[in-house]
């Protein structure tokens, strides 16, 4: 079965968040949890400093660290790649939450997202909440996907540094872009041969 | 994602195209609902400017329709007291309880002195009814916003040359781009998801970019090289590199000074043009020839674009030859010292512009021969807010006009200078007019007659500019030290926040108390509507109509080649409460003051409303309905809101290669010699000296000058000793986002958005570290701070993001995060303005002492 992937170009991200958000309504996710986020880093020293902009999310790994440590089998990858957790599954161990290099795993300590009052509650209509409790990352939008769609921050992206497709894909496979760009995955060290790889 | 909740539930998601008014841009946008509430915002693809991306401030704003303390009724002040901090005891009331105060308050200013009521916003598609309402009216004091901080002086080098509004680059051809003190492509300047798109496409295609600016801004951090600059020195540097460029290199764009600048023609020992005496053209001398000649001869067969020719026994010099000889003075080791960029940066900068330039190079675009100039540089606010800031940025917009890249492909281009129904003028000294469409204000060229102002904003003291809404202020306080005949009463206002927008809080606070009655709009009840007296609750924008096209072609339509597309505002929700639209409370307003049929005939003329679809001058017209009539003059007679259900974007047609590239089309000469300030000048003169008033007369001089702002210097040993600095972050927006939580959580994330920004070197001399809490103190205002130490800005500079620092009781959210840099800025007088364009000086000096506690963001 074709595998799914993403590449990102660090070259084309400006840093303006819009992945943050598009990834925060789609999966209605509560207060102060996001799915992927764009880091900074800065480096050297003025005036030869700089700035960095690096989006994050769930690697999706080849050997995802998370998997095995899970003891109820929530954590599991899909045939096409995906990585997912069955929240009916998961009891919120957090085994997982430690076992991910990435740090792109949390605890869904309410589901809810309330205003600042901390009584008003934003209930959406039609997009569900992690439930309370679990273990919770970036699923990459399977949901869409299986739609035939791309992930809600690569649709999203307006200057298009998030490419989604099949590494090995009839019409513009990732793989090529890959090796035209020498992309790279986070951590190489950790043997975890991540299906999110980053271009400059 | 769609629950299965969802799914299962036989709900219907209703997608409605429309307008997103989150900042002053009008990306295309659809709005979804299921059973009446917002769950999601998502970019249109089939809305040309914003291609269905859609930005962070885009998506998360639909939250605001539900925070709990979004105003849904009319409130009463109850507490007569006005001041920061002040409980305004709040009362609500009815509409009706509202204009019972409200009208028989406006009908005694409009029988005492219309001008008394002052209307002020920053809701650039609501512009054509709330102008319409003050001329039924007849009150000449409105739109007072903050247009004066940002762009008054870009502006006005844009309009001056590229008969444009704003700027832009060509993305698709350009190779070398510069933005200097700006953020084109980076999601906080004009269609910031067109150019976002294609700024980052060129740069993944090898396009180099490099940015000046103190600060490391997102664009910054995306450059091939990073120019740091000390802030307000840009116009020194350009000159320099001006210099270097014509006096030392020699290269410059020969056939295109001659044929689209006055660079030929000759100037008077006086300074004046010379003149032919049958018809007051201004001349050029002819080589061959060997004599003078108008301008528009016929039979000029080779103007010299340089030298100095005797002619009766005076001496007249081309413009160009003026311009050279004056370049001399700024040398790249004064401009250095002062700029602080190293000599050999800014020679390698100018000559890598030049070569990259291919002066003298040609491009085929359909099936025509047009100069090709993939070289060019774009500029903005933070080159433009200072004391000289229109020739700050006129002299980096020389560097343009010397590789002759303007409006050609691969160049600096103008937004639209010619469309569908608009072209520029030509004037009787050949010179290029823009067009009445782009330039809705004041032009800055020809200057107008100055005259003792009737304007609470002052614009009658600056005759060469496009508007000074910064300077309303200055009026207010005291209008008799301007010799205004009458005082502000009455203050109409909504969308846009003075208290935090402008100068210093308390400065603003003694202006708007001058006002007997406020009356203010608002979703939210910001630190200005604190302020009134009256509170009326105003619909979001996803609840609205507006005016159309919603994105007004003289910024909005993405310039260079294309289609041409209209945008329809159209609601999505019905508003809350008793919010109201306050365009349609305006039309509520004109009617019960017995203006209606004014206020229409007005409207007709202003809205370009055909004949075929007039209104009924007598009936009260909802917005919806002059929308639908502009639409059908515009798109066609067989308009229909059908045509909008799928996409609020209309296309009429595509391009033509004129008005893709208008620069080898457009008829007139921009200046490189500013003849017309000298004449402009000595009016306004004999005005200031009738009033007794100081003025800088500066500008106002054919050659351009730097300019100092007045707190560049700085005595050693003194504690004020850095310059504040300002800048966007893609995830905030004015004062109007902050209080999303969403965005919130965004900004507290990051490192740069709820902290001021100091380097090593400054925090080492104050003894102070990353994290402290800070207290920043400028000559005319403070502000607390977390301090981010850091090596990504001038040592010389504080950092200060955005427009944040709230305190209005409501805004929970927005209260307290981040600094206000615009609190740190003194009231405009003549010294802290450009008296040639208006626009707001913004360099301060601050000192930075150590509080207890705190702890940096992100």
């Amino acid at each position: 079965m074709a595998k799914y992937g993403m590449i990102v170009d660090i070259k084309k991200c400006i840093g303006c968040n819009a992945c943050t958000i598009a990834c925060k309504v789609e999966h209605n996710t509560p207060n102060e949890m996001h799915y992927t986020q764009v880091l900074e880093y800065e480096e050297g020293e003025f005036p030869n400093s700089k700035r960095t902009f690096l989006p994050a999310l769930c690697n999706h790994c080849e050997n995802p660290p998370c998997v095995p440590v899970c003891p109820t089998k929530a954590s599991y990858t899909r045939e096409d790649g995906i990585v997912l957790i069955d929240h009916d599954r998961c009891i919120g161990c957090g085994a997982c939450i430690l076992a991910c290099p990435y740090d792109q795993r949390a605890r869904v300590e309410d589901d809810r997202t309330v205003f600042h009052d901390g009584k008003t509650v934003f209930v959406n209509n039609a997009n569900a909440a992690p439930p309370k409790g679990v273990a919770a990352k970036c699923d990459f939008c399977y949901h869409r996907v299986d739609h035939g769609d791309v992930p809600a921050c690569v649709e999203t992206c307006p200057t298009t540094a998030r490419i989604f497709g099949e590494w090995d894909g009839a019409e513009k496979p990732l793989r090529e872009l890959a090796a035209k760009y020498e992309a790279k995955g986070l951590l190489p060290e950790k043997g975890t041969e991540p299906n999110v790889l980053y271009i400059e | 994602m769609y629950s299965e909740k969802f799914e299962q539930s036989g709900d219907t998601l209703i997608s409605t195209p429309t307008v997103c008014l989150g900042c002053y841009n009008c990306c295309g946008v659809k709005v979804q609902t299921v059973n009446d509430k917002v769950v999601d915002v998502i970019g249109d693809k089939a809305a040309i400017n914003s291609r269905g991306y859609i930005c962070a401030k885009g998506r998360a704003r639909f939250l605001d329709l539900y925070d709990p303390t979004r105003l849904l009724y009319p409130m009463k002040r109850g507490n007569p007291e006005k001041g920061i901090g002040v409980d305004p005891e709040w009362e609500r009331i009815t509409w009706d309880e509202a204009f019972d105060t409200i009208i028989p308050k406006l009908k005694a200013v409009r029988e005492k002195d219309p001008r008394g009521l002052v209307i002020a916003h920053f809701d650039l598609p609501g512009y054509g009814i709330s102008k319409t309402f003050g001329a039924a009216f007849e009150t000449n004091n409105f739109h007072w916003n903050r247009a004066d901080y940002c762009g008054a002086a870009p502006h006005w080098a844009h309009l001056m040359t590229n008969a444009s509004f704003n700027g832009e680059l060509d993305f698709d051809e350009c190779k070398f781009m510069v933005l200097w003190g700006t953020q084109l492509g980076h999601l906080a300047e004009t269609i910031p998801l067109h150019t976002a798109a294609e700024m980052a496409e060129a740069r993944r295609q090898g396009t180099k970019l490099v940015v000046i600016d103190p600060f490391c801004t997102n664009p910054a951090a995306k450059a091939d090289q990073w120019i740091p600059i000390k802030p307000g020195t840009d116009g020194a540097m350009a000159l320099a590199m001006l210099n270097y460029m014509v006096n030392d290199l020699g290269i410059y764009d020969r056939d295109f000074l001659i044929r689209r600048t006055n660079s030929i023609y000759l100037i008077k020992p006086d300074g004046h043009y010379l003149r032919d005496a049958k018809t007051n053209k201004p001349m050029v001398w002819d080589q061959k020839a060997g004599a003078a000649k108008p301008f528009n001869a016929e039979d000029i067969q080779e103007p010299a674009l340089e030298g100095a020719f005797d002619i009766a026994g005076v001496t007249y010099q081309t413009a160009f030859n003026a311009l050279k000889v004056h370049l001399k003075q700024f040398d790249m080791e004064s401009a250095s010292a002062f700029t602080t960029v190293p000599v050999d940066i800014m020679q390698a900068l100018t000559k890598e512009f030049v070569e990259a330039a291919q002066i003298g190079a040609t491009i085929e675009v359909d099936g025509q021969q047009l100069p090709f100039r993939p070289a060019a540089i774009h500029f903005k606010r933070g080159s433009g807010a200072h004391k000289g800031g229109a020739l700050g940025s006129f002299s980096i917009h020389l560097l343009n006009i010397m590789v002759g890249n303007l409006d050609v492909p691969g160049g600096q281009r103008g937004v639209n200078p010619i469309g569908p129904f608009w072209e520029p003028d030509v004037d009787e000294d050949g010179m290029i007019v823009v067009a009445q469409h782009i330039a809705k204000y004041s032009k800055p060229y020809p200057a107008q007659k100055a005259k003792i102002p009737e304007s609470l904003d002052l614009h009658e003291l600056l005759p060469a500019s496009l508007f000074t809404r910064g300077l309303y202020p200055m009026g207010i306080d005291d209008p008799e030290k301007f010799g205004l005949t009458y005082k502000p009463e009455v203050l109409l206002i909504g969308r846009t926040n003075p208290m935090m927008n402008s100068h210093n809080a308390d400065a603003m606070a003694e202006t708007l108390k001058k006002f007997d009655l406020q009356i203010s709009f608002a979703t939210f009840i910001d630190e200005t509507a604190e302020f009134a007296d009256i509170l009326l609750p105003d619909a979001h924008d996803f609840e609205r109509w507006d005016l159309f096209p919603a994105n007004d072609p003289y910024a909005f339509i993405a310039p260079g080649p294309g289609q041409w597309y209209w945008h329809m505002r159209q609601p999505s929700l019905e508003a809350p409460g008793e919010t109201r639209a306050w365009t349609e409370v305006y039309i509520d307003i004109a009617d019960r003051l017995g203006l209606l049929e004014k206020f229409n005939e007005l409207g007709e003329a202003g809205w370009g409303i055909s004949e075929k679809h007039t209104l009924d001058r007598s009936k009260r017209h909802t917005v919806k309905e002059i929308a639908e009539r502009q639409a059908k003059t515009l798109i066609g007679d067989d308009f229909t809101f059908e045509d909008v259900k799928d996409t609020s974007c209309l296309i009429t047609r595509e391009k033509t290669t004129a008005e893709a590239y208008p620069g080898s089309f457009v008829k007139g000469r921009m200046p490189v010699y500013l003849e017309h300030l000298i004449d402009a000048g000595e009016d306004l003169k004999s005005v200031i000296d009738e009033l007794g008033m100081e003025w800088d007369f500066r500008p106002y001089n054919p050659l351009i000058q730097h300019i100092r702002c007045d707190e560049h210097d700085h005595a050693e040993g003194d504690d004020y000793d850095l310059l504040i600095v300002n800048f966007k972050v893609p995830f905030q927006t004015q004062t109007i986002s902050q209080q999303n939580i969403w965005l919130d959580e965004v900004s507290r994330a990051n490192p740069y958005t709820f902290n001021v920004m100091m380097h090593p070197s400054a925090a080492a001399r104050k003894g102070l570290k990353d994290g402290d809490r800070v207290l920043v103190q400028s000559h005319h205002g403070q502000d607390e701070g977390n301090l981010k130490v850091t090596e990504i800005i001038h040592p010389e500079c504080l950092g200060i993001p955005a427009t944040l620092g709230h305190w209005a009781r409501n805004l929970h959210v927005a209260a307290k995060k981040g600094t206000s840099f615009n609190t740190l800025l003194p009231t405009p007088d003549v010294n802290r303005i450009d008296t040639l364009s208006g626009q707001i000086d913004t360099c301060v000096r601050v000192k930075v002492t150590k509080l207890s506690g705190g702890r940096s963001h992100g």
